[in-house]
């Protein structure tokens, strides 16, 4: 099993890249788990069709402890194993709290042991805000972080925090840098900006994703790439992308 | 108005947390444990979880948390003390245990341990504790933690007459220190069973190392369950469960442990005992493996059955699926009152209905030293002499 965790600014595109690889890994025959630690709780909607998963917090708000892994996890398209954290009311509560008891709730069901995923996928919230945030990269979760970015300024100062919180938490055994991925929005110097971003923190570009209309159009049909288009263009650097982020997992036969 | 809420307590107390769980299993092993929390909390653990403050020096410590800290999620604050911590005192090992306010900023202390061992070379645990859950939890995961991480490997002994033990699951919490653990330790060396080693009372650190020789584990709370299934799956260990209370009883159990080494099963001398099945029975209140085994002792004294209420996580592996998991005040009443006989703490006695009998049996973990001189020696015929003495 690899188990990553996928992390940038809020807006970049995370979702939309975890929710395509997860259905290119599944379209290599791996078995799949999704998992979306954002509040906001859409990681995996267009995994099903636009439909909104009933999140862990939900089902732990009505059911407390006695909530099953059945409730917890469902299954989307490509056969993809569906968990969104959830969060407490906006504007209430602690959300890196909840992200943290979500987690926790997934391990004491033994959701891997049960599902036996070959590839576990965490899509977190924008930035490593608090301790909640850093979970999904501590030992036991994640072993690999991806960092996506464009070459926009902010998105690139987001990619910097985040590869430095794992920097700092190398002396706990926490989850190490993968690489990064290029999700292209054609601004001057891109390349050459993110280039730069990776030799600052040590580490490489692990793919480029172009700008491409068809994610948008397929985010419009509430479906991932790969479902909505399967032979274009962009869902072939969706499945090249999968491919070299196994490769930087040391994976590449998984 | 009349207020009704359910599993909320009016009189009834908590029973001793996690966090305090941990530092009394580690009091004796010569580490230093800190608990992570404002500075105050201490005193929870040394005035009323611990009777061995004032005679037995350990190093017992809290972090002093902050609210600055906590806001800022200053763990380098809480490293560098433990840092310091280690090189002055040169403890055998580092244990920090979560409360609530760290579990609530979503601290890792696992994560904070591997970073203060890198920095001294000092083994270091990390404990998930909350403050929110008994002190059986953090007893059990400490003792476990300890054991994985030093206990070596040993090459088997052949046995030599009857079979070696260790004592686990082994605390003031459960055993209280008015000769209880000292009384077991003699019934069984009497009998001719050597006891190895005593997780965690009156032990050194070289008999904890030498567990591994003993031909059969004790679980003598449902505290040492993790550890027995521990050396179960180092040393093949099989292991008892049970704590012999009374003569009669005392003879099933040693019989038991001879099974134990004979056969490498498991053996549970206390469980499935009668339970009752219509009418008015015992009540027995309290942590599992002595509930059971008081089950057992009280069931051969008078030959009547009893049921069981465990307010507390652990069942030891004695629990039947008639007895009873609950803590609630109201729905705890509502079971005496289906009772003739209640045994359990005197906390409990402020809640019984009236017209049911009750039987005190202090618990170091629930009432701490209120009733501590109360608690009598439990095990041999020792229990039977003191159940002489509630008329039963």
């Amino acid at each position: 099993m690899i188990k990553m965790a996928i992390y940038g600014k809020g807006g970049i595109g995370k979702s939309t890249t975890a929710a395509n690889l997860s259905m290119a890994f599944a379209k290599m025959g791996l078995k799949v788990m999704q998992i979306g630690c954002d509040p906001k709780a859409d990681s995996t909607i267009n995994l099903h069709g636009g439909r909104p998963l009933t999140t862990v917090l939900d089902l732990v708000r009505q059911k407390g402890k006695a909530v099953t892994l059945e409730e917890m996890v469902t299954v989307g398209d490509g056969g993809v194993f569906c968990v969104e954290a959830g969060g407490p009311t906006p504007g209430m509560g602690c959300a890196g709290r909840g992200i943290i008891a979500a987690l926790e709730m997934l391990e004491e069901k033994n959701a891997f042991a049960v599902y036996q995923p070959d590839v576990v996928l965490y899509d977190v919230l924008g930035d490593v805000v608090c301790g909640g945030f850093a979970m999904p990269i501590r030992e036991g979760y994640a072993e690999k972080v991806f960092l996506i970015t464009s070459g926009e300024n902010m998105a690139i100062h987001a990619a910097a925090n985040i590869a430095m919180a794992v920097e700092n938490f190398a002396d706990r055994g926490y989850a190490s840098l993968g690489g990064i991925i290029l999700n292209h929005r054609n601004v001057p110097r891109e390349l050459e900006k993110v280039q730069e971003l990776a030799e600052d923190v040590h580490t490489g570009i692990v793919g480029e994703l172009p700008l491409s209309s068809l994610v948008q159009q397929a985010d419009e049909m509430q479906q991932t790439v790969l479902q909505a288009f399967p032979d274009s263009e962009m869902a072939k650097e969706y499945e090249k992308l999968a491919r070299q982020v196994l490769k930087a997992c040391g994976k590449e036969n998984l | 108005m009349q207020l009704r809420m359910k599993q909320s307590n009016r009189i009834l107390s908590t029973y001793t947390a996690d966090v305090s769980g941990v530092c009394s299993a580690l009091y004796e092993m010569g580490g230093m444990t800190v608990m992570h929390d404002a500075s105050g909390c201490n005193s929870t653990y040394n005035t009323h979880d611990e009777p061995r403050w004032y005679n037995m020096p350990s190093m017992v410590y809290i972090s002093g948390l902050t609210e600055t800290e906590a806001i800022l999620g200053d763990d380098e604050k809480l490293a560098r003390d433990l840092v310091d911590g280690i090189n002055g005192l040169h403890p055998r090992f580092c244990a920090v245990a979560g409360t609530p306010i760290p579990t609530m900023m979503g601290i890792d202390l696992s994560g904070i341990a591997r970073l203060v061992e890198r920095r001294t070379g000092t083994p270091c645990f990390g404990f998930k504790t909350t403050g929110m859950q008994s002190y059986v939890v953090g007893a059990s995961m400490a003792l476990e933690a300890v054991a994985r991480r030093f206990c070596p490997e040993t090459p088997k002994k052949v046995r030599s007459g009857k079979p070696s033990v260790n004592l686990l699951g082994v605390t003031p919490l459960d055993f209280s220190v008015t000769g209880t653990v000292e009384a077991l330790r003699s019934l069984l060396t009497e009998n001719g069973y050597p006891v190895c080693s005593c997780w965690a009372m009156g032990s050194s650190w070289e008999e904890l190392m030498q567990a591994g020789n003993a031909d059969v584990n004790l679980v003598v709370s449902s505290a040492g369950l993790t550890l027995a299934k521990f050396f179960r799956e180092k040393y093949g260990t099989p292991y008892v469960v049970g704590i012999p209370m009374g003569e009669a009883l005392t003879g099933e159990y040693l019989a038991e442990i001879d099974n134990a080494a004979e056969t490498g099963e498991n053996r549970y001398p206390v469980k499935g005992g009668k339970i009752p099945t219509n009418g008015k029975a015992a009540l027995i209140i309290g942590e599992a493996v002595w509930a059971a085994s008081m089950r057992r002792a009280y069931e051969l004294s008078t030959g009547k059955p009893a049921k069981i209420l465990c307010p507390l996580e652990l069942d030891g592996e004695t629990l039947a699926p008639e007895d009873l998991r609950i803590t609630g005040e109201r729905e705890i009443g509502a079971e005496m009152a289906k009772s003739d006989l209640v045994i359990a703490d005197p906390i409990y006695e402020y809640v019984l209905p009236k017209g049911i009998s009750f039987v005190r049996f202090p618990h170091e973990g629930y009432s701490g030293r209120i009733w501590r001189k109360e608690i009598p020696v439990f095990v041999g015929k020792d229990w039977d002499t003191w159940w002489e003495t509630t008329n039963f």
